[in-house]
This record gives structure tokens, C-alpha cells and sequence, in this order.
């Protein structure tokens, strides 16, 4: 009996193949949204959080508007910045907080040691950030359009667009950043300290004057750049790109750096053994 | 290697850094076989079964499980479909309900086990809609086990399965793994518990160091089978022990106690004299060297073995 003998090789035409794995991706998606969901101070933290955020600022905000900005009131800045930063929220905080827990509590051990294919995990977990980030946009566009007044975006396809790079450059971020935390007691703190900075830093909670220091600094970062290209599918205005592709242009790069971290960082099994 | 030998471990090394976690073990389990390995904290279990799951290489030596080198990635999908694993301290998510957890688990394999089946077969049918984070600890390894065994796994990795088990559902839990022994499925477990090796091992390796330093049956490891049994018993202080008819070996106090590897003979010698000199016999115990003792001794006696009495 030879090695690759011994294995018994059950499989069955590439079509069929073809059928199975996307059988997979959607049956780990649907578990993935079921745990997601029926755990209620997660979910809020992670979606319904954005909307109170939103809420509170606008009720504050009032009736102002951003002049340099061409005068777009200050609510529809935070219906686009807030849809931002649900998509930052899912999958950078979210989802490097998650991978911290389960790697500690050997979750990703047991994944690993299952025959699911990693290409199959990977996508699959992508997925259930897309749709996560994608209800959360929904669910703030219609607080701005009832309560608020705010029109729907201008230009939805370039949204779409936005938030699918939006999703894959922050979930890379997510899983390199839950290398670098060493156990499930730091991650929480260690995740929500660099997420409040990179966002206080982006002008997420008031816009940034052209020119000003705070905008030299947060250029260099992709949450600047991620509330900048959602504003610009909202907005008609002239001088204001409604297909921001400076903006995916430096997330798509953030993208690429932190997944090269991530391969070469990530470990399945828990640091402390 | 045979065809019958289900995995092959042989001669294998493993360094972390400065510290030499395996030198050189090696040893084989055959199929249907349930192969217990043992040894202290440190003494290298968990690095050879992470080698056998694949999750490590070894830095040199040989691995084969199920035939195939488990390391490689080739075939390790194929070969994780007839693997069955339970890891230590492994959490499943926590909001979903038992029934819920067991079918995710079951959908990554072509051939899964009926759900409902596992789920009666480890007893957690009536909690099949409970959600898994009110299962109690005994609850949740067995649906460990569940996870372990719903691919309907030709080898079944068990890495300390019963720790912080009451001894009812120790014994429970025993049972289960006889029953899936017994239809067919090849069981490699590691326990700190010498009397879990007893009831359920065909064979055990003693790991020490990194080293095999006794490998066989749990009746016979260490020449348990053959050596001295020991006899102790309570006579009246007033008795007088030179009209014993067996020589003690010590006595403290009215506790008398004799070693002989004849205890058959000895003990009908004892009970006849007794009764014929109208003497009676108390806390009558034989024993000969438990696995625990052989343990102990195979290990340096550098970390006692635990009873189940002290995880209690």
C-alpha cells in the first residue's frame, strides 16, 4: 500500500467539487451570521453602536453645515462617515477581537484540524464581514433618510465599490493587528485604543479643514481615506470625485501590506500553551 | 510499517530552542487498537500528537498516519476527513445551540455521521436545542467528543478527555469510547490519569523527557503481572504472630502485612488457620502494583500521578 494509496481520495467531478465548495462557503457564512447575531452586546457594539453614535452627533449637530466642504450639512458628513465607520467597526475591530478569542481559545485550532479548505475559511469569512458591513450601511442610511433627511447616495455603485475594498483592507488590518496581540484579555482594550485614535485622528467626529496639521497626519492612514470616498458617493457637489480612486488606491495598498503581515504573522494555535 | 499499523511513529526529535521537547520516539498503533500515552507535564504527549494531527513538523524522524505523512499538505485535507480530533481546553461557540454546533461541524465532512445519532450516542439529545454556553463542564467535552467523532473518523485523537470529569461522568465517558472502540474506530489517547489508562488502554507508552520509557500493556507495564502481591489484613493485638502460618513480611501495630507472588496459596493457608484457631481476620485487602505505582516509579517519581480522587 503506498502512501497515497492508503488515502481514500472520495472525490468527484470538478463540477461537483465546484458545487461542494461553494455548499461550504455558504454553510460556514450562515454559522458565521448565526453566531454573529444571536450574541446581542456583539452585534450591538458592532453595528447598532454606529447608529447611536450617529444619532447623538446629529442631534447635536443640528442644522450645520460644512463650508469647506461646499456647505453639505453636517448630517449627511456623518450619515457618509459613520457608514465608514460601521465597515471599519465589523472588520477591524470586530473581526481582530474574534480571531484573538478564538486562536486563544483554540477555535482556529479545531478549524484548522477540520478538512475545511483555508481558501474556503478565508473567503468564507470575508463574506460574512461584507454582509455584516453591508446591514450596518443599510440600517444607517435609512436612520439619515427618515429621521434625519438625508438623501441616499449619489453614486451607489462607487458605495458598493468603497465598501467591498473597504471590507477587504480593514479585515486585513483586523487579522494583522490580532497577530500582534498576545492574549484575549488585551485585545478588547488594545483593539478600541488604536480604533478611537486612528478615528479621532480621521475626522470621523468633525471634518477636517484643507490644510490643517491633524490632516497631514491622518492622510497617511486608510480611515481617512475610507470616510472620504464614502462622502464622495453621496454627494453631486463639484470638486468632490464621486469615484474616490485616490482613496481605494491608499486602502488597497493598507490592504496589501497588512495581508503580507498577516500570512506571514498568523498562527492558529494559542500563544499561551 | 503493516497495512494494520494505523500510525507509525518512529524515531522522532523535536527542539523548541534550547529545549528538547522529543528524542527520538518511536512507537506503533494498530488498527482497532485504543493506545494510551502517558507521561508528566513536559514529557512530550501533546507535541507528538500536534506532529501526528499535522500541526507540527517534527525535525527529524518519521510520522505516518492512516499511511500518509500527516505534515504534508497535499494530502491533508483527505486525510483530516478520517480524523477525528478533541482537543484540550477547546471552546465552541458559545451562542449557538448544541445541535447547531454539531451540524456546522459535521457539514465540513463528505460523510458526516447523522447528527441526531451523536448526539444521542455522547447523551446530549435532550440538550440539542440548549445553547452551547449553558452546557455544564461535563457537558460541553462530551460535546467535544461529538465534534470529534460526527465525521465518522477512522482514528480518534483524544488529548486529556476527561479532566475536570466528576468519576460518574468519568466512567460514563469511558464507556463511550469502549463503545466506539468496539466498532471499530482506533483510539491514540493521552491521560494523566493511570486509572483512565487501566480501564481503557490496549496498550500505553510511558513518556519521559521526551523518551518512551516503558511501552505495553497497562497489566503488564513495568511487570505488574508478575510481580509480588501484597496481603494485609488486622489481627487482635493479643494474637500471637508465631502461630501464623505464613511468615509477615512487617507488622505495625495489630496491621499485618505479607508479599508473595502465591497469594492464592497464602490466603488459603490464612483462612484455614483462622478458622481453626478460631482467630478472625479484618480489612483483608490483596493488591499487587497498581499502573499508578509502575507510573511513578517509570517517571522518576519527579511528579506523582494523578488520581481521580485529587481532581475531585
Amino acid at each position: 500500500m503506498s502512501a497515497d494509496q492508503s488515502v481514500s481520495l472520495q472525490r468527484g467531478s470538478p463540477v461537483n467539487e465546484l458545487t461542494r465548495d461553494l455548499r461550504l462557503i455558504g454553510r460556514h457564512v450562515y454559522y458565521e451570521q448565526l453566531s454573529f447575531w444571536l450574541n446581542p452586546i456583539g452585534a450591538f457594539f458592532s453595528v447598532g453602536f454606529s447608529v447611536v453614535f450617529l444619532t447623538l452627533l446629529a442631534i447635536a449637530g443640528g442644522t450645520s453645515k460644512v463650508t469647506f466642504l461646499g456647505g453639505v450639512p453636517l448630517i449627511e458628513y456623518y450619515v457618509a462617515g459613520f457608514s465608514a465607520y460601521g465597515v471599519m467597526s465589523v472588520c477591524f475591530s470586530n473581526l481582530a477581537i474574534t480571531l484573538v478569542i478564538r486562536r486563544e481559545n483554540r477555535q482556529l485550532m479545531r478549524l484548522r484540524l477540520s478538512p475545511l479548505p483555508t481558501w474556503i475559511l478565508v473567503l468564507a469569512t470575508a463574506l460574512n464581514m461584507a454582509i455584516i458591513s453591508a446591514v450596518d450601511i443599510i440600517v444607517l442610511l435609512l436612520v439619515g433618510a427618515l429621521a434625519f433627511h438625508v438623501a441616499l447616495p449619489a453614486q451607489p455603485f462607487a458605495l458598493i465599490v468603497v465598501g467591498l475594498i473597504g471590507v477587504a483592507c480593514f479585515s486585513m488590518m483586523g487579522v494583522a493587528a490580532s497577530t500582534a496581540i498576545p492574549n484575549q484579555e488585551s485585545a478588547g482594550p488594545v483593539v478600541s485604543l488604536v480604533f478611537f485614535v486612528l478615528v479621532f485622528l480621521s475626522g470621523l467626529y468633525f471634518p477636517l479643514a484643507p490644510g490643517s496639521g491633524l490632516l497631514q497626519i491622518s492622510n497617511w492612514f486608510p480611515v481617512r481615506h475610507m470616510i472620504t470616498a464614502v462622502f464622495a458617493t453621496f454627494s453631486n457637489q463639484p470638486g468632490i470625485d464621486a469615484f474616490p480612486w485616490q482613496d481605494i488606491l491608499v486602502m488597497a495598498v493598507w490592504g496589501v501590506i497588512c495581508a503580507v503581515i498577516a500570512v506571514g504573522r498568523f498562527r492558529w494555535e494559542p500563544r499561551r500553551r | 510499517m503493516t497495512a494494520e499499523h494505523v500510525v507509525v511513529v518512529d524515531n522522532l526529535c523535536k527542539r523548541y530552542g534550547d529545549h528538547t521537547a522529543l528524542a527520538g520516539i518511536s512507537f506503533s498503533v494498530e488498527a482497532g487498537e485504543v493506545f494510551g500515552l502517558l507521561g508528566p507535564n513536559g514529557a512530550g504527549k501533546t507535541t507528538t500528537l500536534e506532529i501526528l494531527e499535522g500541526f507540527r513538523r517534527p525535525d527529524t524522524g518519521r510520522a505516518q498516519v492512516l499511511g500518509v505523512n500527516p505534515a504534508s499538505r497535499s494530502t491533508s485535507t483527505e486525510l483530516r476527513e478520517r480524523l477525528g480530533i478533541v482537543l484540550q481546553d477547546a471552546s465552541i461557540e458559545p451562542f449557538l445551540s448544541v445541535r447547531q454546533a454539531l451540524n456546522r461541524n459535521a457539514g465540513y465532512y463528505r460523510a458526516p455521521r447523522d447528527v441526531d445519532e451523536v448526539l444521542a450516542l455522547v447523551g446530549l439529545a435532550e440538550k440539542a436545542d440548549d445553547r452551547v454556553k449553558s452546557l455544564s463542564g461535563g457537558q460541553l467535552r462530551r460535546l467535544d467528543l461529538a465534534v470529534g467523532v460526527v465525521g465518522a473518523p477512522e482514528l480518534l485523537f483524544l488529548d486529556e478527555p476527561t479532566t475536570g470529569f466528576d468519576p460518574v461522568a468519568r466512567r460514563d465517558f469511558w464507556t463511550l469510547v469502549r463503545s466506539l472502540a468496539e466498532a471499530g474506530t482506533t483510539v491514540l489517547l493521552t491521560t494523566h490519569y493511570m486509572e483512565e489508562a487501566d480501564a481503557l488502554a490496549d496498550r500505553v507508552a510511558v513518556l519521559r523527557g521526551g523518551r518512551v520509557v516503558a511501552e505495553g500493556s497497562p497489566k503488564s507495564l513495568g511487570g505488574r503481572d508478575i510481580s509480588e502481591a501484597r496481603i494485609r489484613f488486622r489481627l487482635a493485638l493479643t494474637t500471637d504472630l508465631s502461630t501464623l502460618p505464613v511468615a509477615p513480611t512487617s507488622r505495625e501495630g495489630n496491621v499485618v502485612e505479607i508479599l508473595t507472588s502465591d497469594e492464592i496459596s497464602v490466603l488459603r493457608t490464612l483462612t484455614n488457620w483462622a478458622a481453626g484457631a478460631d482467630v478472625t481476620i479484618d480489612g483483608l485487602t490483596v493488591e499487587r502494583r497498581s499502573l499508578e505505582d509502575v507510573y511513578v516509579t517509570l517517571t522518576g517519581g519527579n511528579q506523582v500521578a494523578v488520581t481521580t480522587e485529587e481532581h475531585q
